[in-house]
């Protein structure tokens, strides 16, 4: 089916489901099926930052103090994170938005791109701080083997959603052949490429960034590096916040609370899901083997964020009804906690007790007796 | 301020129980020693869900994390009757 960018059939969008119903036209937040991801927006909303109002100076002083080791183990981190921003400030966007039929979830997918890209200006701002010229930083993400093959990983099921849906929407339903490829598309197997990809990003919210944020608080716990410390709180909360909309969305497809086919393909492919989820567990540990190859920093080794992983995945793997596959079962470094908690996370003064203070602060409401202490 | 959601008896899976004097379920737990996963303490991560076996509860906030239908958030409920978790 065709994409346009302004439906002209009237669409009823309480029946529609999330995704490959009818094109989104009037963007109206009057009637939502799904309210949950109107909230999501507002939340994030309140959410907003700036990398430039977090001051990352004193962090070139302690960068210089870090052994080698703690060197590699700091910028190996950033780069990753880099990809993965890179990857998600776009693809949200370019995969699930001439797919998604519903309004509350077309400026959610959005919103939740539009904060990746906070992000990714993030780590210019910190890395621009700690070299006068970065550049070769950022050249190496694409050179170095490392992150180029979990790269390949992570966007090969958004590349095949995104291709499958290119054919179907110039040729429609059918065998197509492309450059010698035969690609059969139907909509069961478009759907199970959208099933799939929402796993690979449920699995990249939920457990890719922990390897990073880890060392980085384990920085922090010896007060070193805290510019950088403040910024990825700041970009963890937010993907707390992502992580739970791919959850709901997954959740809502298994209990056939949307498209009722898709609560057939989800059962269908729980076992691709698991292991999804599983292989980015692995790749997970492989990069914590690969941080710490040049030796290990205090507060933090290989051994201990390989559990933290499993640990994490547990948690994350239940969310989504896949089960514990791990045997740990209490929190290898309970200190993370402290710095994933959303209070302690804020930068302006005035955010200091709640996180959503710009949520209904305007009173419109005046009553007669509102001026009775004035006088002139 | 006191609630009267306050002095209800918060019984656990292993046996152990206490009553609740604190603003939130979590804080409960951890005022007696009991540790569980928690990050946004706001509702919108759901890495504290968990099982509630018997018993009310009632949200102090909106929770945009997903919660299944046996499952609570303790960093944002309070109990209203005697309840029991699975922890």
């Amino acid at each position: 089916m065709k994409y346009t960018t302004f439906n002209q059939q009237p669409t009823d969008f309480m029946v529609e489901p999330m995704f490959f119903g009818n094109p989104v036209n009037v963007a109206r937040y009057d009637q939502q099926k799904h309210a949950i991801f109107e909230k999501l927006i507002e939340k994030q909303i309140s959410f907003f930052w700036r990398p430039e109002e977090v001051d990352v100076s004193k962090d070139r002083m302690d960068f210089q103090s870090l052994s080698e080791a703690e060197k590699h183990i700091f910028i190996s981190n950033l780069k990753y994170q880099t990809l993965l921003d890179s990857v998600q400030g776009r693809s949200p966007n370019i995969a699930l938005l001439p797919i998604v039929s519903l309004p509350e979830l077309e400026t959610w997918i959005e919103t939740w791109s539009f904060f990746e890209t906070i992000h990714s200006r993030s780590y210019t701002h910190i890395l621009r701080n700690l070299f006068t010229d970065p550049s070769h930083v950022f050249d190496d993400i694409i050179a170095n083997d490392e992150i180029k093959r979990r790269a390949a990983d992570i966007s090969k099921y958004y590349d095949a959603l995104i291709f499958a849906t290119q054919l179907w929407q110039t040729q429609g339903e059918g065998t197509h052949v492309v450059d010698g490829e035969t690609h059969v598309i139907n909509m069961r197997e478009l759907k199970k490429k959208l099933y799939l990809c929402m796993n690979s990003v449920n699995a990249l919210e939920a457990i890719r960034f922990y390897v990073s944020f880890a060392c980085t608080f384990a920085f922090a716990e010896r007060k070193l590096m805290e510019g950088n410390s403040k910024i990825i709180r700041l970009i963890a909360r937010d993907e707390n916040l992502h992580l739970t909309s791919t959850q709901h969305i997954l959740n809502l497809w298994a209990k056939g609370k949307d498209d009722p086919e898709m609560a057939e393909i989800a059962a269908e492919c729980e076992e691709e899901a698991r292991e999804i989820f599983l292989n980015a567990v692995q790749q997970e540990k492989e990069w914590a083997h690969y941080l710490f190859a040049n030796g290990s920093m205090i507060g933090l080794n290989e051994d201990i964020l390989c559990q933290y992983v499993e640990y994490i995945a547990n948690q994350r793997m239940a969310a989504i009804g896949l089960g514990q596959p791990f045997d740990v079962s209490s929190n290898p470094l309970p200190w993370m906690n402290n710095y994933l908690n959303s209070d302690n996370v804020q930068v302006a003064p005035q955010e200091s007790e709640i996180s959503s203070y710009l949520v209904g602060q305007i009173d419109s409401e005046v009553s007669a007796d509102d001026f009775d202490e004035f006088e002139l | 301020m006191t609630t009267p959601t306050k002095g209800r008896m918060i019984r656990l899976s292993d046996g152990s129980a206490f009553s609740s004097s604190k603003d939130t379920i979590l804080e409960d737990l951890e005022e007696n020693n009991v540790t569980l996963e928690y990050h946004c303490r706001e509702g919108f991560c759901g890495a504290c869900r968990c099982k509630l076996i018997s018993g009310e509860v009632d949200y102090t906030i909106d929770p945009l994390a997903f919660i299944d239908d046996d499952e609570i958030l303790p960093c944002c409920t309070i109990p209203l009757t005697d309840i029991m978790l699975d922890i």
